[in-house]
């Protein structure tokens, strides 16, 4: 058990310096100096003397590079990331604690629906077949999943929010409510997250349901599939117990590939239907140049992915007792 | 052994006319082909012949096991005066395991590698008996473990974390848990060496004596076969070709192919003989013959083997052969 | 000709995936002869709806919108394709080197392909390209290739190693082929779906992928192709001003190609893991299968009935 997470962990710790070295080498490799850049974005926000401070937390110090990549990592991990230009003087990490909170709204959200729904269909769509759902749903559902998402938020967006006016398509909540824990404002938020979380869910639903059909199909073959059923269980718990318990262990694997796709889609959707979540701030510091908060932003969307991604493993180690050492 | 067990025996399943199909395409293929005979109460009747021969698939059809693209297109299975081909699925439900268990070809790949030991022999117990409490079924497993000779705290372990002869014997248990009437068992010991085959078959002759059950064991092993059943059916290319007394089969064999299987082994008793074999391949089945499926690879073969399909002939109240020459 | 038809039997998604997508090609290719005007030109007045003359409408500009998703076609296709190419090419050097190697290599090279495989790949290039300033479609398509590979490599690498384990390839090291000829001789032509499979799979992540980078405004705004028909749809407010076809016209094209490198991906797979194909024989198994069941039940019930008059 130790073995298998120690190098999943360092997988990730090594995943986690790939991103700093990359943030760290970006603005160096670049051609121009990206401090005149920001200089002139900032459009007179900052004070020359304020500049020379931020070079310095970035490690834009005079000396070989492995001071300044020392310095670097120093200046990350003291916590600090900086002020964001757009914001000036915002701290970095301010603003994504305050856009963080949404965007773990759609992900978890779209995530818990599209995993429950699209692992029991798969199930089902496997158990049944070339039955009716089997053949309409497990392609068509797939084919939805390959939509892009930008395309799919757009329809929607069209649709429910613009041609039948059923939802609000803009922010995350009404800004003439006051954010609090009433029922107004909650049903604020949930009205203005149903349409993001709805292209979520059908651009999500697809992957797990194919994976978990084609796992079962082939889990389906074994040997302990026919002993279950030679036992006399019930043929749901064959199903569950015997064959969906073993088939969900490699849709568990493939759990990356799907984090990756979730975080494009946040990205795109919250442009799409102007969500305050990290996705939509890292496209603002973009046509900002605001480099400190889209390299705070990059470094936190890289550490929770790789957070989901040691989750997933956990659940791992919890389903296959093969990986626990007796 | 074999005479006077046989005689004092009761019929405890009947299996009359059993034709099994696969569907390859638009096309049919015909595994096992009119096979009839009878499991005794409290008999071991082994089941022989070349891997392909359709033992396994008949083996899979006695409870309804048959996965697509199998099917079982004619016959009836009589246990206790019903046939169990004609049941649903609640009725398959009840009468699987708890009265017919099946010990499978692999233990490496029977045993569900994700749930306890503990658990595989609990949800067997517990759907056949909703009434039992958890310590009952505790008890029940533990106790099964000792029979099959594995130590009882192993219980909470998983598959893995057991050997290749212990799976075996693990899968052992989960088939006796019920106590059942029939065991089936397909080719129980081919995957283990011959030290580990050893220990098995006493302890399944043990097990045998003190609880009474019979056993259908199906295997290519002869020499095996030899020291448990009482009687042997042998099949060819889906058909049975031979049904006699082990010791009938063993040293008075009529069929050619019987001799030709019986000729392939060494000597239990350790006499010297050649080991003949049987020369060519098993037969296509796409592709029947008109006359006797055997006469291609047959060396006693005549013309009238070629014309037409022997019928199985009664030797003796115990001995049927399926021959040309025997008639 | 044979074996195309063999091919295509009984693999529906196959052959309706490649017919989208050699349509799709035929189209982009024809772009200059079948395009009734230059789309890059303003040739009607703004945001026109569908008409005889323009058939899908105007854009903003006054382009012509069925002019302008031909000629992006040739945009998005070339730097699916290429960079499909580089992730597949890559994913089969690092995937079979690292099955036939084995030792270190391996170690190193699935360490490479597990850390690549947990980074968020988007966002990086999103960051990579902003810093890069405005991307041409040959920086995306590179860019886009040197990030699509780890989830080839990896199942690359497992079916080479399930390869090697087979006969021939130890009957050829027995002989005592060189390695390289056991790869390119053996291995690799054993890989071919998988190989395929994962082309489509990479180039349908690089259509999505630089049609989301140029959405999103990282692209070359001047050039055009599909993301960027997209960009300036949504700049330009066209959903909500009413001109649907702006935004609409070039979403379809993306998706309908998306979906038919999805569906060739799909046919793909059926090939490399044949338990997936055939569920019409599966129903005609279960129609017969059920009739033998209803007849065993009839049979069993007339007898009931007979038996029951025997005894009363």
């Amino acid at each position: 058990m130790g073995g298998y997470l120690s190098s999943r962990l360092f997988y990730y710790i090594a995943a986690f310096a790939v991103a700093l070295t990359f943030n760290f080498l970006l603005p160096r490799l670049m051609p121009g100096d990206p401090f005149e850049i920001m200089f002139a974005a900032s459009q007179g926000k900052i004070q020359p003397a304020q500049l020379e401070v931020l070079k310095e937390q970035f490690g834009f110090v005079s000396g070989p590079w492995h001071v300044q990549f020392w310095e670097y990592i120093k200046g990350i991990f003291s916590g600090d990331l900086g002020p964001s230009l757009i914001y000036y003087p915002t701290p970095v990490t301010e603003i994504i604690a305050g856009s963080m909170p949404w965007t773990l709204l759609l992900a978890g959200v779209s995530s818990f629906i599209s995993i429950t729904v699209g692992l029991s269909l798969g199930i089902f769509a496997a158990y049944h077949r070339g039955g009716k759902l089997d053949s309409i749903a497990s392609p068509g559902l797939t084919l939805l999943g390959a939509f892009p998402q930008m395309v799919s938020a757009m329809l929607i967006l069209f649709l429910f929010g613009l041609h039948l006016d059923w939802l609000p398509i803009s922010y995350g909540y009404d800004p003439d409510i006051d954010a609090g824990w009433t029922l107004e404002f909650f049903l604020s938020v949930a009205s203005h997250a149903a349409l993001p979380l709805l292209t979520l869910v059908i651009s999500g639903l697809g992957g797990w349901l194919f994976l978990m059909r084609n796992s079962m199909i082939n889990t389906l073959g074994e040997d302990y599939i026919t002993m279950g059923k030679a036992k006399g269980l019930s043929g749901r718990r064959v199903m569950v117990q015997y064959a969906a318990r073993n088939a969900i262990l490699p849709v568990v694997t493939a759990v990356a590939l799907n984090i990756g796709f979730l975080v494009a889609g946040l990205l795109i959707i919250e442009m799409i239907f102007n969500y305050p979540g990290v996705g939509n701030m890292m496209l603002t510091a973009v046509s900002g140049r605001d480099y400190p908060l889209l390299q705070g932003l990059l470094l936190t969307i890289v550490g929770c992915v790789l957070v989901a991604n040691f989750l997933a493993d956990l659940a791992y180690l919890w389903l296959d007792p093969r990986l626990r050492k007796s | 052994m074999s005479e006077q067990s046989v005689k004092q025996s009761q019929p405890l399943m009947d299996i009359r006319g059993l034709s099994v199909e696969y569907l390859v395409g638009d096309r049919r293929l015909r595994a096992v082909d009119n096979v009839s005979f009878t499991i005794n109460k409290g008999e071991t009747v082994g089941l022989a012949g070349e891997s392909g021969c359709g033992k396994s698939t008949l083996a899979f059809a006695l409870t309804k096991l048959q996965k697509p693209p199998a099917l079982i297109v004619e016959g009836e299975v009589i246990f206790d005066g019903k046939d169990v081909l004609a049941f649903d699925e609640e009725e398959l439900r009840r009468f699987r395991w708890k009265e017919t268990s099946v010990v499978f070809q692999s233990a490496m790949n029977c045993l569900n590698p994700v749930i306890s030991i503990n658990q595989q022999i609990c949800d067997v117990l517990r759907v056949h008996n909703p009434a039992m409490n958890r310590g009952e079924l505790q008890d029940r497993a533990r106790e099964l473990l000792r029979i099959v000779g594995i130590h009882p705290d192993r219980l909470n372990q998983y598959p893995h974390q057991f050997s290749g002869g212990m799976r075996q014997r693990a899968v052992l248990a989960i088939s006796l848990a019920l106590k059942p009437q029939l065991i089936i068992m397909d080719e129980p010991t081919t995957a283990l060496d011959v030290v580990v085959e050893r220990e098995i078959m006493d302890q399944l002759s043990e097990l045998k004596e003190q609880f009474g059950f019979s056993i259908l064991l199906i295997s290519h092993d002869l020499s095996l076969m030899g020291e448990i059943t009482d009687r042997i059916a042998v099949m060819y290319a889906g058909k049975l070709v031979e049904i006699a007394p082990t010791e009938d089969v063993l040293f008075r064999p009529q069929h050619p192919y019987t001799k030709g299987l019986v000729n392939s082994f060494p000597d239990l008793l350790g006499e010297k003989k050649e080991l003949t074999g049987i020369a060519g391949n098993p037969m296509n089945l796409f592709n029947p013959p008109a006359g006797c499926y055997f006469e291609e690879r047959c060396p006693e073969s005549t013309e009238q083997c070629k014309k037409s399909d022997p019928t199985l002939i009664t030797l003796n109240s115990q001995h049927k052969a399926k021959c040309h020459l025997l008639s | 000709m044979k074996s195309i038809f063999a091919f295509y039997r009984g693999n529906t998604p196959a052959l309706m995936g490649s017919i989208i997508v050699f349509t799709f090609i035929l189209l982009s290719a024809l772009a200059p002869w079948i395009a009734p005007y230059d789309a890059e030109k303003r040739v009607a007045r703004g945001h026109q709806p569908p008409s005889a003359e323009h058939i899908l409408g105007t854009t903003r500009s006054g382009k012509d919108v069925l002019s302008q998703v031909l000629y992006a076609g040739r945009i998005s296709l070339t730097v699916g394709f290429a960079s499909g190419l580089i992730a597949t090419v890559i994913a089969v050097l690092l995937g079979v080197t690292s099955a036939y190697v084995g030792g270190r290599v391996d170690a190193f090279l699935m360490f490479l392909t597990n850390v690549f495989l947990v980074l968020p790949g988007l966002p990086l290039i999103v960051v990579l390209a902003a810093f890069l300033g405005e991307v041409g479609p040959l920086s995306i398509a590179l860019i886009l290739g040197l990030f699509g590979w780890p989830g080839g490599a990896r199942v690359m690498r497992a079916q080479a190693l399930s390869i090697r384990e087979k006969e021939f390839v130890t009957a050829a090291e027995v002989i005592g082929e060189s390695k390289w000829r056991i790869v390119v001789v053996e291995i690799l032509p054993n890989m071919v779906s998988l190989i395929v499979g994962t082309f489509t799979g990479a180039a349908l992540g690089a259509v999505m992928g630089q049609a989301a980078l140029e959405f999103i405004g990282l692209g070359d705004p001047n050039v055009i192709s599909w993301g960027t028909m997209l960009f300036w749809a949504q700049n330009n407010s066209a959903l909500i001003v009413g001109a649907w076809w702006d935004a609409i016209v070039p979403g379809v094209a993306i998706a309908v190609f998306a979906m038919g490198l999805a569906l060739l991906n799909m046919g793909m797979d059926q090939i490399s893991n044949p338990q997936l194909k055939g569920s019409k024989n599966l129903k005609q198994w279960k129609k017969l299968n059920d009739e033998l069941q209803a007849n065993r039940k009839k049979k069993q019930e007339s007898r009931k009935i007979a038996g029951e008059v025997v005894e009363g």
